[in-house]
């Protein structure tokens, strides 16, 4: 989600709770005579506070199973579990005053602090990383489609070639009486494509074939034209096209495996916020009711 | 029934060349029996054609017997001959629920699923539904809402839409009794109809059998008395055009009136950047009657589109109906101006934004857009899983189509102004309503035409179990599978349409293209 000008209502209350929290927290701490305290009445409404906002952001991944339930928008929810989210780590401090206590109260407070520390990382990147794959995947197409693109970009390469080798077997085939004019022709045809062949039989095939291969030298933009120009300086003219076409491909597949990586940056954070999150609300239930109970 | 493989030299039907139709042959085996020249010599509408043509295209019309109970053709298959009834009766029905998809809400709405059902327009009223009790077929009768079931018998001859432009077949066929009937392609088809004897005939039908209804089926004449229409039966003119021919251009003297038979015609006006189609008129459509409500000249030019059938009524004689009928009149220019508005609207965006930024992409063709802003879409799929969640698991949007500028214009209903999803319909049952907004009628066969013909897949084929005769078992049903065309449907039952309600990112937008991209090119983003 993109944090612009729409947040800004979302940011003022968010300022606004904070003040008021702060205001109310900083006389408390200076006033209380064994320090503030998580059992106290005031930290008590800090806890519960900020357990409210941890749990509204938990029922974010609730909210989006029923994605069609008109239970308020889904940017609503977005929203609010963005700002509530980072609000909670305020309300949890003011909560334990700013101490991390027991062994559970620590952990609890390290995950707090790790999952909103998570939690800001994925905004910055759901907030950068969608322009950036649209600058620089102008071929994005749908995630579970690449596969799928991945084996028709290859079927389109290995025609290219099936294409340009065809005069040499035409050569090949041509009736003619004179088998040593034949066996030079194709001779000669053979040395003018030796060079495409061999460098997609070398370079470019493993290049389509194997996604996660390394030391390639085109996955690398520059250096992929530089070889592709290379490649036409030992082609001849008409062969130029078939060139451009195989750069074409080369480009879309580096452009698939960015959308992959990007892909996995957008939503590959959510790996360690979810889990946390959920460690994170489990336990400050068993906190809440030891603390409560005990 | 083999598919021809015709050669197109000189005539693509051959008929006017005596060439023959290279390696044609409608079929073999139990049923089909090749005829004898000379007994199509003997056939009416074949005398006075060269001996040689038949001869040489032979191969192209068959003699079918069909035993009782047996099906001739079913609805939304796809085709290409038409068949001539020499003896028998058979039965023309429609099979598919004359209903249409309903996505009701009221105690699911909080649920936000429109589990699709399949509702009558009599339990179910949608704004500007046709309200006609009689649906077009490609037949020399239409068959009545209320039960969709007709005969024919000697003479009769259907399947001229299928054969002329390969439509589906607009209706099931099954034989009544023991049938023998002519089938054949195009181009003994084409011969037959530039017979005299058998034009005479076929429009004699037309006129008895289905001029009546065909009038009344348009809601503006549904009032016409049974005298009037009788008067008119031998005074209008049943006229042909080939694909491509112009019917009346505009700027041209008003002369007559014109009711669609079969095919399709194209409405356009002439405008500086090019043609602006105004409409596609199918069977039971009409046109020409402004020009004649104003004595004035025409105000579009009406194109063939494929090979197309009009009533044609004189200027007298709809002079005579407006006089006559004053209801007629208002109803009439009611129509019009609906039409003018709609017209006046079409124009007015054509020349608010630059035409030649946006032809190339048809974006200014719709008046909806999905637009994901892909600087805000985390791609995520919300949207499309709200979609298939809220219409049964079956999504009518792909994430997936044309950028413009850092938009992805998604693959969901635009409400073309120019909606090609609606030539062809065999049935005529997809339609736009004056709010443009596209609407398919209950008698959809679900043959996937519009589906086919939408370029930008945005018509899906909806499935549902129903319950049919089962014509082997009089008096038992079957479970049957039916098909029924859905596009998107802007969830209406609801604010906003699932999409846009599920997207946490706020990328998801329906825009009106008009101010939307009106705006982006005011600031010289394009």
């Amino acid at each position: 989600m993109r944090i612009d000008r729409t947040h800004k209502s979302w940011l003022i209350a968010s300022l606004v709770i904070l003040g008021v929290a702060t205001a109310v927290y900083i006389p408390y701490a200076r006033n209380s005579i064994t320090g503030p305290r998580g059992g106290s009445a005031i930290g008590l409404a800090f806890g519960i506070i900020g357990s409210a906002f941890m749990i509204f952001s938990g029922l974010l991944a609730a909210r989006k199973k029923v994605e069609v339930w008109r239970l308020g928008r889904a940017q609503s929810w977005m929203r609010g579990h963005l700002w509530l989210g980072l609000l909670s780590l305020p309300m949890i401090l003011f909560h334990g005053g700013f101490r991390f206590g027991g062994p559970l109260t620590a952990v609890l407070m390290a995950l707090l602090i790790l999952v909103v520390a998570s939690g800001l990382f994925g905004a910055a990147l759901q907030h950068y990383l969608p322009k950036v794959m649209t600058s620089e995947v102008p071929f994005e197409t749908i995630f579970e489609q690449i596969d799928h693109v991945r084996a028709e970009l290859l079927a389109e390469a290995d025609e290219l070639i099936a294409r340009a080798s065809a005069p040499l077997k035409l050569v090949a085939a041509a009736p003619s009486g004179d088998l040593a004019a034949t066996a030079d022709s194709v001779l000669g045809a053979e040395e003018t494509l030796a060079p495409l062949r061999n460098f997609y039989a070398r370079e470019m095939r493993p290049f389509l074939e194997d996604h996660r291969g390394r030391n390639q030298p085109l996955a690398d933009q520059e250096k992929a034209r530089g070889i592709f120009e290379r490649l036409r300086r030992l082609l001849p003219a008409g062969m130029h096209e078939t060139t451009t076409s195989l750069e074409e491909i080369c480009d879309e597949e580096r452009q698939l495996r960015q959308q992959v990586r990007l892909h996995y940056l957008l939503h590959g954070w959510l790996m360690l916020h979810i889990p946390l999150s959920f460690a994170l609300l489990i336990l400050g239930c068993v906190h809440a009711v030891m603390a409560l109970r005990y | 029934m083999h598919s021809p493989q015709e050669t197109h030299e000189d005539s693509p039907i051959g008929a006017l060349t005596n060439k023959g139709v290279a390696q044609t042959a409608l079929g073999a085996g139990p049923g089909f029996e090749p005829i004898a020249l000379d007994e199509l010599q003997q056939l009416p509408f074949f005398q006075g054609v060269s001996g040689t043509f038949l001869s040489l295209n032979r191969g192209a019309v068959v003699k079918r017997h069909f035993k009782r109970g047996e099906v001739i053709c079913r609805e939304g298959e796809y085709g290409s001959t038409a068949f001539y009834i020499l003896e028998g009766k058979a039965q023309v029905s429609i099979s598919s629920p004359m209903a249409h998809v309903k996505t009701p809400g009221a105690l699911r709405k909080f649920l936000g699923k429109l589990s699709s059902q399949l509702t009558q327009r009599d339990h179910d009223q949608r704004e500007e539904e046709n309200k006609q009790l009689w649906i077009p077929i490609d037949a020399p009768v239409d068959l009545a809402y209320a039960n969709p079931v007709a005969e024919l018998g000697p003479g009769d001859l259907f399947g001229e839409m299928t054969c002329m432009s390969l439509y589906p077949r607009s209706a099931t066929v099954r034989a009544q009794t023991d049938c023998v009937m002519l089938e054949m392609l195009r181009n003994v088809l084409d011969i037959m109809q530039r017979n005299k004897n058998f034009r005479a005939q076929l429009d004699k039908t037309y006129r008895e059998r289905a001029l009546d209804t065909h009038l009344r089926a348009v809601p503006v004449f549904a009032e016409l008395t049974d005298e009037f229409i009788g008067s008119l039966r031998e005074k209008v003119e049943l006229v042909r055009y080939t694909p491509g021919q112009v019917i009346c251009k505009q700027g041209d003297a008003a002369d007559a009136f014109y009711l669609v038979r079969i095919g399709f015609v194209k409405v356009s006006q002439a405008h500086p950047g090019g043609e602006i189609i105004l409409a596609y008129l199918s069977r039971g459509d009409y046109f020409g009657e402004t020009g004649l409500l104003h004595g004035d000249m025409r105000t579009a030019t009406c194109t063939a589109l494929d090979h197309v059938e009009l009533v044609r009524v004189g200027a007298s004689d709809f002079g005579r109906m407006i006089e006559q009928f004053p209801d007629v009149r208002r109803k009439l220019e009611a129509v019009e101006r609906d039409r003018m508005e709609q017209n006046r609207e079409r124009l007015s965006l054509t020349r608010s934004v630059p035409l030649d930024n946006f032809l190339q992409q048809g974006l200014m063709e719709a008046q909806s857009l999905l637009l994901l802003d892909l600087d805000s879409c985390t791609r995520c799929d919300a949207c499309v899983r709200a979609c298939a969640d809220a219409h049964d698991g079956i999504t009518r949007l792909v994430r997936e189509g044309l950028r413009f500028d850092h938009y992805l214009v998604a693959t969901s209903c635009r409400q073309c102004l120019d909606p090609l999803c609606m030539v062809g319909c065999p049935v005529g049952s997809i339609r736009r309503r004056n709010s443009l907004e596209v609407i398919i009628e209950d008698w959809c066969i679900g043959c996937g035409l519009c589906a086919e013909n939408c370029p930008y897949g945005n018509i899906n084929l909806h499935p549902f179990d129903v319950m049919v005769d089962d014509p082997e078992n009089p008096g038992r049903k079957k479970a049957a599978v039916k098909q029924k065309a859905t596009s998107c449907d802007l969830c209406t039952n609801f604010a906003e349409p699932s999409c846009v309600y599920a997207c946490p990112h706020d990328a998801a937008h329906r825009v009106d293209p008009r101010k939307f991209f009106a705006g982006l090119l005011g600031q010289g983003k394009t």
